[in-house]
Parts: C-alpha cells; sequence; structure tokens
C-alpha cells in the first residue's frame, strides 16, 4: 500500500496505537514488514536490558531507592522514535532509520561490552607477556643448528646466514638442519620393520628395518581433510537429488520428504565440525578418524544443500525435452540434469575441500588427530614457539590449498568446450591411467593414515548409546536453561564486537588492499601486496588457534576469545572490502567530476552509495559466520557457549550437553535466516 | 489421427489457458496452430502430449485415451509423439549425438542408458537422423558450440529418434532468423511429405502459415477461433484473430 495514499485522519490512530505496541501503527498502515520488525526488536531489546540488569547488574543505577538500569532512558527513546515513525509514516514519509539504529546500539554494546568482560587496560598492562608471545610467534622453531658442538634450535637468522653462505659460493660457518618441530610437523623417516606390500613386491625381506616415512601432524591434517571431502561429495550426491524441489515433487510423496531431508540438512550444517567432533569421539573414540568422522558429517549437509540448490536452478528446458520423448525419471536425471550439474558441482566439492582443509586444522583440539592436537599439546606444555612454528606451518598449508582450490574452480566454471579432438588419444589415455594410479594410491596412503576403520562405525561404545537417549531427553530445567541461555547470549554478543571491531580496522586498510586504488605508484603497489599478504595469513589460520595467543595476553575469558574473531574477521572482511571497492563502477565517478564535483563529493555522491549496501551486507554475514565460530571459541579457553559444552561432555552430563546443542542449533539457524533475510534487503 | 475434445486448462492461478478446444487432425497434415503470445498456443500442444495436465476435455491418439493413461502407458503414447521447442532445449554441455541419441529413451532398457549402453541399432539410428538434418560431421562437438538454427536442426534429430508419427513443434523458428526459419521448415516439410509425419506447429507469421501449412488452426484468449485452409484466413478473418489494431507484417 502506498503511504500517500492514505488519509491524514489515520494518523493521530496510528501514533496511538505505536504508543501502545511498539510496531503496531506502522503494522496498520500497511508497513507490514517495518512494524513487525519494529515489534519484534523493542521486545528482543526490552527482554535484553532487563536480562542484564537482574542477571549481570549491567546499567545498574538506584534513583531514590528504586533500582534500574540506566539503558531503560535509551529504551524510552527508542519507544518515541517507533511513535514519532507511525505519526510520520502516516503522512507517507517514515522517519530516518539512523536514530533507532543508535538507540539499539548504545544499549547492545553496552551489554556486549560487559557480558565479553572487555578489559581494555590489560591490553596495555599486559602488553609486555604479548610482545613474548609476539616474538616467539614470529620466530618458529624451523632449523636446528651447531655452534661449537652445542645443538640449538634457530628460526630464521641461521637459515639466511647458511643460505647466505651457500648462495656466495662459500662454506657455510655452521650446519643447518629441520628442527624437530618441523620433522613433528610434516613428518619424517625412520627405521621401521618392513610392510606386508613391500615384502610381496620384493623390496624387502620380512622383518627387515626400512626407511619408512612417518607421517607428520600437517599430513594427517592434510589426509584428513582429503578423505572428509571424498566421503562427504559420495554421500552428498543422492542426498541432494532427494532434497531438490525440482526433482521430488515428480515423485509421490517427494515433497514431504524434501521438507524432512532440508530440515535435518539445515540442523546438521547449523552444528559446528568440532562440535561434531565431541559427539564422534564418544562414538569411535578419538584420533584421526573421528576427526574424518565429524568432517565428514558437516559438510555432507553443506555441500547437500549447495548441491540441491544447484539441481533446483538447472535449465528446465532439456528435462521437459525427454520427458516429452518419453524418458522415464532415472533416464532424465541421467541425461538432462547430471551433464548441466556436473561443472557446479566439481567447483563447489572444491570449495568445500578448501573449508574441510581450514576445519581439519582444528578439529583435533577435541578430536585428536592432525595439526589441531598438536597445538593443544604444545600450548598445554607452553612451548609457544612449537605453537608458532605449527601455525606458520598450517598458514602455508592453507594458503597452498586455497590457492590450489581456486585457480582450479576458476577453469572449471568457465566451462569451454572442447571444440577439437585431442591431438594424441593414446598420450591423453595415458595420462588419464596416470592420474587415476596416483589417486588410488593417495587415497589408499590417506585411509591408512587417517586410521579408518568402518567397523567402528557399527560398534560404538556403550556411552554412545546413552548420548543418543540423553540428547533425546535433554534437560530443560531452569538452571540449566539459564545458565544455557547466558553463555548463548554472551556468545551472540561476542560475535557482535569481533565483527564490530575487525570490521572498523579492516575499513581503513581494505582501502590500501585494493587495486583500483593503489596502482598509481610504486610505494602503492608495495603496501597493496604486503596488505593483501596479511589479510591472506592471518585469513588462513582459524579463530580457534588464535586463542592461545590472547589467553597469554589478556587471561583466559570470552574477551579473549573475542579478540581471536576479531583476527580473522579482520583478515575475511578486509579481502571482501577491498575486493567490492573493486568492484565499483567507474561510470558514476567519471559523471561526477564531469560535471565539475570536487573530490569529496565525488567519494560522497559516486563512491559511498556503491560501497555502503555490500560492505553492510558483508558485515552482517560476518556476524552469522562469528556466532558459528563463537560457539567453539570456549573449546580453547574463548568463553562463551563453548566452554558450556565442553564443560558438560567432559563431566559425562549427556542430557545438559544435549540442551546445549539444541540451543547452538536454534541460535545459528535463526542468525543464518535473519541475516539472510537482512542481506536480500540491502542488495 | 488426434482428436482434441472440449479440452480446457485453467491454471492454479486461475488463468484460463484454453476454453473447450476442439478438433481433428488427420494423419498427414501439417497443421499451423496461430494466435497472439498467450493465446494457449503453447499450453494446447503441452496438453496433447500431457506435460500440462488438462484440466478437462479428452485427447485421443489414434483412439487411445491420452487424457487417461498413467505411468508406463503414457511415456509409450509420448514415445509417439515428438518434439521440437523454441528455445531447442539441448542439453548444452552434452555431445550433439548424445543430445540425438536421448530422443531414444523412452524404448531402451532403463539400466543400460544410465551407463549409456545403445544398441548398434540406436546409434546407426542416431547418425541417420543426424545425416537427416545434415549435421553428421557435428555429431562429436558440444552442444553449445553449436548456432541457434544448427542447434534447433539437432533438435529435429533428437525427435527423429523416437520414429514419431506425429512432431509437436512449438514456435520452433521463433528464436531463430527468417532464413534459418525457412530452412527449419522446409526440414519439418520434408519429414511431413518424405516420412507422411503429422506435424503439429505453432507459427507466429502468417506467410510461413500460407507457405508450409496444409490447414491452420486459430486460438484467441484460449478460445479456437478459426478452424480452415490457409488461405481462408482474410483481412476480416486476420483482425479477428489478432485484433483490430494488428498489421500483416511479412517474413522474407
Amino acid at each position: 500500500m502506498n503511504g500517500a495514499l492514505t488519509t491524514p485522519n489515520k494518523a493521530p490512530l496510528a501514533t496511538l496505537m505505536s504508543l501502545i505496541i511498539p510496531g503496531s501503527g506502522q503494522f496498520m498502515l500497511g508497513h507490514r514488514g517495518r512494524g513487525l520488525v519494529i515489534f519484534l526488536s523493542t521486545t528482543i531489546i526490552a527482554f535484553l536490558v532487563n536480562w542484564a540488569l537482574v542477571n549481570l547488574k549491567i546499567g545498574q543505577i538506584t534513583i531514590g531507592g528504586l533500582i534500574t538500569s540506566w539503558l531503560w532512558l535509551s529504551f524510552i527513546l527508542l519507544w518515541g522514535w517507533n511513535v514519532l515513525d507511525a505519526q510520520r509514516a502516516a503522512a507517507g514519509k517514515p522517519a530516518s532509520l539512523l536514530s533507532a539504529v543508535a538507540c539499539a546500539a548504545v544499549i547492545l554494546y553496552v551489554i556486549a561490552w560487559n557480558v565479553t568482560g572487555v578489559k581494555l587496560e590489560r591490553l596495555v598492562t599486559r602488553f609486555s607477556d604479548a610482545r613474548i608471545v609476539m616474538r616467539q610467534l614470529a620466530n618458529p622453531e624451523l632449523a636446528l643448528t651447531n655452534i661449537n658442538g652445542a645443538d640449538k634450535t634457530c628460526s630464521w637468522s641461521c637459515l639466511f646466514a647458511y643460505w647466505g653462505d651457500r648462495l656466495a659460493g662459500r662454506q657455510p660457518a655452521n650446519p643447518v638442519m629441520v628442527s624437530s618441530d618441523v620433522l613433528d610437523i610434516f613428518g619424517k623417516i625412520e627405521k621401521k620393520a618392513a610392510r606386508g606390500w613391500q615384502v610381496n613386491l620384493g623390496l624387502a625381506q620380512k622383518g627387515e628395518k626400512v626407511n619408512t616415512f612417518i607421517a607428520g601432524k600437517m599430513v594427517e591434517t592434510i589426509a584428513i581433510g582429503l578423505m572428509a571431502t571424498l566421503f562427504s561429495t559420495i554421500l552428498a550426491l543422492p542426498v541432494s537429488f532427494l532434497a531438490a524441489h525440482n526433482i521430488m515433487s515428480r515423485v509421490r510423496g517427494g515433497t514431504a520428504l524434501y521438507y524432512i531431508l532440508r530440515t535435518i540438512l539445515n540442523v546438521v550444517r547449523a552444528v559446528d565440525t568440532v562440535v561434531w567432533g565431541l559427539l564422534v569421539i564418544v562414538w569411535v573414540g578419538l584420533g584421526s578418524f573421528a576427526g574424518v568422522i565429524a568432517l565428514t558429517i558437516h559438510s555432507v549437509a553443506a555441500l547437500a544443500k549447495l548441491f540441491s540448490e544447484e539441481i533446483e536452478h538447472i535449465d528446465p528446458g532439456p528435462v521437459e525435452a525427454l520427458t516429452a520423448s518419453g524418458a522415464n525419471l532415472l533416464q532424465t536425471i541421467r541425461y538432462a540434469v547430471i551433464p548441466q550439474i556436473t561443472p557446479s558441482f566439481l567447483a563447489y566439492t572444491l570449495l568445500r575441500w578448501d573449508i574441510n582443509m581450514r576445519s581439519a586444522t582444528v578439529v583435533g583440539f577435541v578430536a585428536g588427530g592432525g595439526i589441531g592436537f598438536f597445538v593443544v599439546e604444545t600450548i598445554r606444555a607452553g612451548g609457544y614457539q612449537q605453537y608458532a612454528t605449527a601455525l606458520w606451518a598450517v598458514a602455508v598449508v592453507i594458503i597452498l590449498v586455497d590457492l590450489i582450490s581456486a585457480r582450479w574452480r576458476e577453469r572449471i566454471l568457465t566451462d569451454q568446450p572442447v571444440k577439437e579432438a585431442p591431438k594424441h588419444p593414446t598420450l591423453n589415455l595415458l595420462r588419464k591411467t596416470v592420474y587415476i594410479i596416483l589417486g588410488v594410491a593417495l587415497f589408499i596412503y590417506c585411509w591408512n593414515v587417517t586410521e579408518i576403520r568402518l567397523k567402528e562405525l557399527f560398534q560404538p561404545a556403550p556411552t554412545f548409546l546413552r548420548l543418543v537417549s540423553d540428547f533425546v531427553h535433554i534437560d530443560l530445567s531452569k538452571a540449566v536453561l539459564n545458565a544455557v541461555i547466558q553463555q548463548m547470549l554472551v556468545t551472540v554478543f561476542q560475535a557482535m564486537l569481533a565483527t564490530t571491531l575487525g570490521g572498523l580496522v579492516a575499513l581503513p586498510f581494505s582501502f590500501l588492499a585494493a587495486k583500483n586504488l593503489t596502482g598509481k605508484s610504486r610505494t602503492l603497489r608495495v603496501i597493496y601486496f604486503a596488505t593483501r599478504a596479511v589479510f591472506n595469513v592471518l585469513r588462513s589460520i582459524e579463530a580457534l588457534l588464535y586463542v592461545a595467543i590472547f589467553i597469554f595476553w589478556v587471561g583466559i575469558g570470552p574477551f579473549a576469545g573475542m579478540l581471536a574473531l576479531a583476527i580473522t574477521t579482520f583478515a575475511l572482511i578486509g579481502k571482501l572490502f577491498s575486493e567490492a571497492i573493486e568492484n565499483i563502477e567507474s561510470g558514476p565517478i567519471e559523471a561526477l567530476t564531469a560535471t565539475g564535483g570536487d573530490a569529496l563529493q565525488v567519494i560522497n555522491y559516486a563512491v559511498l552509495p556503491q560501497i555502503v549496501p555490500p560492505f553492510v551486507s558483508y558485515l552482517i554475514y560476518q556476524w552469522d559466520i562469528n556466532i558459528r565460530m563463537a560457539t567453539i571459541i570456549g573449546f580453547a579457553g574463548g568463553g562463551g557457549i563453548g566452554l558450556t559444552l565442553s564443560t558438560f561432555f567432559g563431566s559425562l552430563q549427556y542430557h545438559k550437553a544435549g540442551t546445549v546443542v539444541a540451543f547452538i542449533v536454534i541460535v545459528v539457524a535463526l542468525m543464518d535466516f535473519t541475516s539472510a533475510k537482512l542481506r536480500e534487503n540491502l542488495v | 489421427m488426434l482428436k482434441v475434445e472440449n479440452l480446457t486448462k485453467t491454471f492454479p492461478n486461475g488463468t484460463k489457458a484454453l476454453k473447450n478446444v476442439s478438433f481433428e487432425v488427420a494423419d498427414g497434415e501439417f497443421l499451423a496452430v496461430i494466435g497472439l503470445s498467450g493465446s494457449g498456443k503453447s499450453t494446447l500442444l503441452r496438453c496433447i502430449n500431457r506435460l500440462i495436465e488438462p484440466t478437462s476435455g479428452k485427447v485421443y491418439w489414434n483412439g487411445v485415451d491420452v487424457t487417461a493413461a498413467q505411468g508406463t502407458d503414457i511415456r509409450k503414447i509420448r514415445r509417439q509423439i515428438g518434439m521440437i521447442f523454441q528455445p531447442f532445449h539441448l542439453v548444452k554441455r552434452s555431445s550433439v549425438y548424445t543430445n540425438v541419441l536421448s530422443g531414444r529413451l523412452g524404448y531402451v532398457n532403463t539400466f543400460s542408458s544410465l551407463i549409456h549402453m545403445f544398441s548398434s541399432d540406436d546409434r546407426s539410428r542416431a547418425i541417420a537422423s543426424l545425416e537427416r538434418v545434415g549435421l553428421v560431421e557435428k555429431a562429436h562437438v558440444r552442444a553449445d558450440s553449436l548456432s541457434g538454427g544448427q542447434q534447433q536442426r539437432v533438435g529435429i534429430a533428437r525427435a527423429l529418434m523416437q520414429e514419431p508419427k506425429l512432431i509437436l513443434a512449438d514456435e520452433p523458428v521463433a528464436s531463430l532468423d527468417p532464413v534459418l526459419a525457412h530452412s527449419i521448415l522446409k526440414y519439418l516439410e520434408q519429414l511431413n511429405k518424405e516420412l507422411g509425419i503429422t506435424i503439429l506447429c505453432s507459427l507466429h507469421f502468417l506467410d510461413l502459415v500460407h507457405r508450409y501449412a496444409t490447414r491452420a488452426i486459430a486460438l484467441k484468449d484460449g478460445m479456437l477461433v478459426f478452424e480452415g485452409l490457409p488461405k481462408e484466413i482474410d483481412d476480416a478473418q486476420f483482425k479477428a484473430i489478432y485484433g483490430q489494431e494488428a498489421e500483416r507484417v511479412s517474413i522474407t
């Protein structure tokens, strides 16, 4: 309904309605969505102000013996804005959102600041501690050198000295070897009894000691990521067809199955890989195998969703054509659907491989196995230099994976038809055969490294059965609910603060990382590459791995977790912002410059309108991601719901852990939905 | 023989696309269906092979009630009726040969077709179909590397794989250049004259109707407003079909 068409005599009624129930006036005037949003947000904010006052005494003041919260003042302003908005809406021009957002922001940030336990002074007073960690991070244990007969670990200096000597043609002063950390991380060669296949191939005698490659923690991590990607792709394929509406609506009873499956996929996806890890270790015990299963479960749900959406968006023409020719459903899928979806499926699998590799670096925090487990052990032993080596290793591997996956995806999605037949068919065949043999060998190797024992899947530990039954009968007693809601709110606010902090810091840097703004001088080019590199390195390491640094700096708790999240947010948002800046159209800039506008005017009228909507949209998206990440940040001491969950799991109180998981699913799904809706309205 | 009786289609959103349409098509005819966009031509063609479920009315194909057929039966009827589409509806990433072969799916065993196994008969039939439309040398290129006219010829070859007795052509030349339009319709004319395949073809341009069709029917707002020989469409008829403001345009 058009606001201009409503008669002026509706204004008093609308104003009165909104005065009594926020948003109801707007709703009555036909601004249904706006009214609903106003009603919901005022309700939620009122609940939060009251909750923060009662539980945590946030904003508490005493006026003449009355204990209340000064945040109510801001809330009254918000209410007043709503009444004004209703009155203005009746006149056809609703009030500006800015003041409402400001009122809400004051309340939200004050609460967030308190529940996250922000202690800014610690950043300064304990800076010396931070410097120690920083120094160790900058100097990982890379090499082992021998000076005057004594072994000594070293990081960059001895490597530089060694290679400097070598390149200059001199005999290096001191020998340099790879450090034991690097060997632990990437792998080493040891004498081991010959394996069965080596004996069978005649490479070794039975019982003979031969050189064997012992996989390092990073190799294990890579294997976990690869196996999980393979398994989840295979499992997601059939599921995705059952979760595609255009396929299922052709089968009797299919629509019901479609809705059930979609719900299950969304629930499974809402639970983070690391949380799945907690459940899986009860099932098959600690180890890389548990990591593979946890990754596979989450990945199947995520991939099946993407796959089925891809199936739903195919060109329906060929399907119609084959149906018209009398083909049955299976034949239609084989000849009209599968050829259309193959490239995007491959691209999604590669994207998932990238994500799985990242998850594989942290799943070891709970599941054991992989570099995550190594990190936990080094932190417990206080070996920050070893921890640093691990972080560097993760950065190198993930950046490589990211690069390979992105290049490969680009090539697949370009999808150019091959116009001529291959020149050497036999050579082509040979190459394919070699690839297949290599692939199979890699598969067998990864299978062994990750210690996959499928039999154990069907022989779950007795506690697992208890876990399943406890998860059905979750604890909904008041005490548990209170604790869970409190920690859940901490998690949401932690994510909000991290998004704000990371986003604010990223903003100036994103301009430096935009190609179109930095092409002018050599210095700027250098800054561009340096900023990009910082973004990429920081982005390659999961927030969970950063927590240890901040625990050392500001102490255990949500503040440390928030800072860790802020680091990854900074890197990701910085990258996204800079890409948004690179994507602005030069047309409007040219047009405004031509009219004689100065630089500021050009920025204000031609640049900002183009970048603000994507920026806000990315921030909302990042908040959504951060909430997911914040649910696990507690496993490393970062506070929030993750801490509660690991406590309940650790003390085998599965019925309480079930409550936590249920809340995580609800909150994450809700945020997912809200963020998608908000972003839809922005673009 | 195809017989359509009182065919009515009302879509769930309330649109009445067809209202009590009845007509007959004798074997060997080239029947043009004319009318404005949205007059119900596409819906009519799709109701005949039940790609769209008619609301009421009957369709008889050689005495068999198409509207009553279920499951396997409807597929057996469909495989006797070829269909050609305005946007070609080829699988773009598959080869021309695979696209043509897929027209045979209604006849072959499901399992062997899933692993892309076709009998030597079917394979030589695919080559023969491509020869008929003059594209045999393009058999192994991807469908999206062909031009629009070539893609529609592949569409015809795919329909031929069904050994159809009737071909439904839904605006087969509307997305093509005028010159190509004649080439495509000439292929259809050949199929009609040489193989005796009945053609039911919806067309936009009246001069194409005059040139190729043996008989024509016209739809307006879902109702049959004309049935007769193309030359019987005089100015009065023309205005009745296309509206008072319409002008005759021609395509060369």
